[in-house]
C-alpha cells in the first residue's frame, strides 16, 4: 500500500464518517420539536403545574447555597406540593410583603423579586412575551399592545401583578369587575390611563376598542391569507 | 296612460324634491344655456332646502309626528363591539345574509403619522321624505301616520328592490325568506307594540351610543341632546333632502 492509497483510504473514511454525522444529526432533529413547550401566557405552568422545575431551583437553594431544611420548612413553604397556590396569596404582591420566597429575596439577603432585571430568573426563558393581548370579555376586540408597552421601558412589576394578574384570561374571568369605570378608578389599565401618566381611559376610545371589524382586518384576513399561501 | 289623464294627476310640486335633485336639473338647464357657473348653483336653490341639506333642525315649529320616533348617535362612543347587531338579529329575525343596522368604520388623519377611528352605527332613517316611500310602485313601503317610522308591508312587496336602490343609506336588505325586502321599524313590531320603550340594539349597547325616544317631547333625551347648546349635530348624506330622523354627534 503507497501513500497515495492511504491518502484515499483515510479520505474515504472521513467521507463515511462525516454522512453518518449528518445523519445522525437528521435522526435527532425531530426530537427536539418533541420537548414541551412551557407557554407561561398560556396557562398557570409557570406558578402551578411545574413550579419546581420550571421556576424554583431546589437544589441550587440546597446544595449550592447550603440551606438547612428548616430554612424554609414549614414555616415559609409546606411541605406539599401546590400548597402555598391553595393559599391564594402566592403572588408578586405577597413575595413583596416578605411572605414565601419573598423572606429571604428581600434584596438584601438575596435578590429582590421587584426589580426589572431579576423577574427573568424565576420566570425563564419559558416566559415568552405575547406582542398583543386581545381582551373580549366584557365586550369584544379590545386590543393591547404589549410589546409596545415594554419597548417603552415599563418593567414586567410596572404592570403585574398590581395592575393585571401574569396570566392568560385573569382579568376576563371576573367581566364584573374588568369594566369601563375600574380603569376610572385606577385599576386595570387605570392605573397609568388617568390622563397623567398616559391619557385618559375615557378619551381615545377607539385606540384600544379597534371593533370586530378592525379586529377582523387584523386578523382573520391575516389568518385567511396564510392558509391560502400555504 | 295617455297625455289627459297625465294633466289629470295632481301636481307633486318642488317643495318635496331632494335638493340634489333639484340641483341637477337646475346644472343641466344652465349647463344647456351656457351659464353653468361653478360652486354658486347652491344660492339659486331655495332657502328651504338649503337648511334642510344644512341641519337636521325642523323648518316647521312642531315635529310632525307623534311621538315622533327617533335615534341619536353620540358617535364617538362607539366601539364596533357589534352587540346592537346581535341583539337586532336575535330579536327581528335577520338571516345571516340580511342586516337592519351595521357599524360603518372610518380612518382620519388626527397628526402626520396619527391615525383615529371612527365608528358609525347606521341603521334606517326612518326620513320624513323618504325616497323610498317615493319610489316604491306597490305602496309596499310607506311612512307610519302616527309614529313616522317607514315600514315594510311585505305582502305588498313584490321585490323590485327600487326601494332599495333609492334608499340613501343603504339600510334596506332583501329577505329571501318572506321574499320581500325587509329593514329595521324601530323594532315597532318585536318591541314598541308590546311597550317596552327602547329598541334591541338601544338596550344591548354597552356605551349608551344610542338614544331612543320621542323627539315630540321636549322633555325626551333625544329632544335635549339634539337641541343641546354648543353641540354639533348633524345628519347622514343631508343633500339628498330626505330629512332623516337619526342623528349624529359626539358625547
Amino acid at each position: 500500500m503507497n501513500a497515495k492509497e492511504n491518502g484515499s483510504a483515510l479520505l474515504g473514511a472521513l467521507l463515511a464518517a462525516g454522512m453518518l454525522c449528518c445523519a445522525s444529526a437528521q435522526a435527532t432533529e425531530p426530537a427536539v420539536d418533541v420537548q414541551p413547550q412551557f407557554e407561561s401566557y398560556g396557562d398557570t405552568k409557570v406558578i402551578a403545574v411545574e413550579p419546581i422545575r420550571d421556576m424554583f431551583s431546589h437544589k441550587s437553594h440546597v446544595v449550592i447555597a447550603g440551606l438547612s431544611c428548616d430554612s424554609c420548612h414549614p414555616d415559609i413553604f409546606e411541605r406539599k406540593r401546590g400548597a402555598a397556590k391553595a393559599n391564594g396569596d402566592y403572588n408578586m404582591a405577597s413575595l413583596e410583603e416578605g411572605m414565601y420566597c419573598g423572606a429571604c429575596h428581600d434584596g438584601d439577603m438575596a435578590f429582590n423579586t421587584t426589580g426589572p432585571e431579576t423577574c427573568k430568573v424565576c420566570h425563564g426563558s419559558d416566559m415568552k412575551q405575547p406582542d398583543e393581548v386581545i381582551f373580549n370579555v366584557p365586550v369584544k376586540t379590545v386590543i393591547f399592545n404589549h410589546k409596545e408597552h415594554v419597548e417603552m421601558g415599563l418593567d414586567c412589576s410596572s404592570c403585574h401583578d398590581q395592575a393585571f394578574e401574569m396570566r392568560v384570561g385573569a382579568a376576563e374571568e371576573q367581566p364584573e369587575k374588568f369594566t369601563m369605570q375600574a380603569l376610572y378608578d385606577g385599576k386595570y389599565c387605570g392605573l397609568c390611563h388617568n390622563g397623567s401618566d398616559a391619557f385618559a381611559s375615557d378619551t381615545r376610545c377607539t385606540t384600544c376598542h379597534i371593533g370586530v371589524s378592525g379586529f377582523e382586518r387584523r386578523f382573520v384576513s391575516e389568518a385567511e391569507e396564510d392558509e391560502h399561501g400555504h | 296612460m295617455n297625455i289627459n289623464e297625465l294633466e289629470k294627476l295632481n301636481n307633486e310640486g318642488v317643495e318635496h324634491l331632494p335638493s340634489l335633485e333639484r340641483r341637477t336639473f337646475l346644472r343641466a338647464g344652465l349647463a344647456i344655456t351656457g351659464l353653468f357657473m361653478g360652486g354658486t348653483i347652491l344660492s339659486l336653490t331655495s332657502a328651504r332646502n338649503a337648511q334642510s341639506a344644512m341641519g337636521p333642525l325642523p323648518t316647521k315649529e312642531q315635529y310632525p309626528y307623534s311621538p315622533h320616533y327617533s335615534m341619536v348617535m353620540r358617535q364617538n362612543l362607539c366601539i364596533d363591539c357589534e352587540r346592537c347587531m346581535e341583539a337586532c338579529v336575535k330579536t327581528n329575525h335577520v338571516p345571516e345574509y340580511g342586516y337592519r343596522t351595521i357599524i360603518l368604520e372610518r380612518t382620519r388623519d388626527i397628526a402626520p403619522k396619527e391615525k383615529e377611528t371612527i365608528f358609525m352605527p347606521v341603521l334606517c332613517n326612518q326620513c320624513n321624505e323618504p325616497p323610498c316611500v317615493r319610489v316604491c310602485p306597490t305602496v309596499a313601503t310607506y311612512k307610519d301616520k302616527t309614529t313616522g317610522i317607514v315600514m315594510m308591508d311585505s305582502k305588498k312587496c313584490i321585490g323590485c328592490k327600487t326601494c332599495m336602490a333609492a334608499c340613501p343609506y343603504n339600510a334596506r336588505y332583501f329577505n329571501e325568506e318572506i321574499r320581500a325586502v325587509d329593514k329595521c321599524n324601530f323594532c315597532f313590531d318585536t318591541r314598541l307594540s308590546k311597550g317596552m320603550k327602547d329598541t334591541a340594539c338601544v338596550e344591548a349597547c354597552p356605551a349608551h351610543v344610542r338614544v331612543f325616544g320621542d323627539l315630540s317631547d321636549p322633555e325626551s333625551e333625544v329632544y335635549q341632546l339634539i337641541h343641546k347648546p354648543e353641540t354639533t349635530v348633524w345628519v347622514l348624506r343631508p343633500e339628498t333632502g330626505a330629512l332623516p330622523n337619526v342623528f349624529y354627534m359626539n358625547a
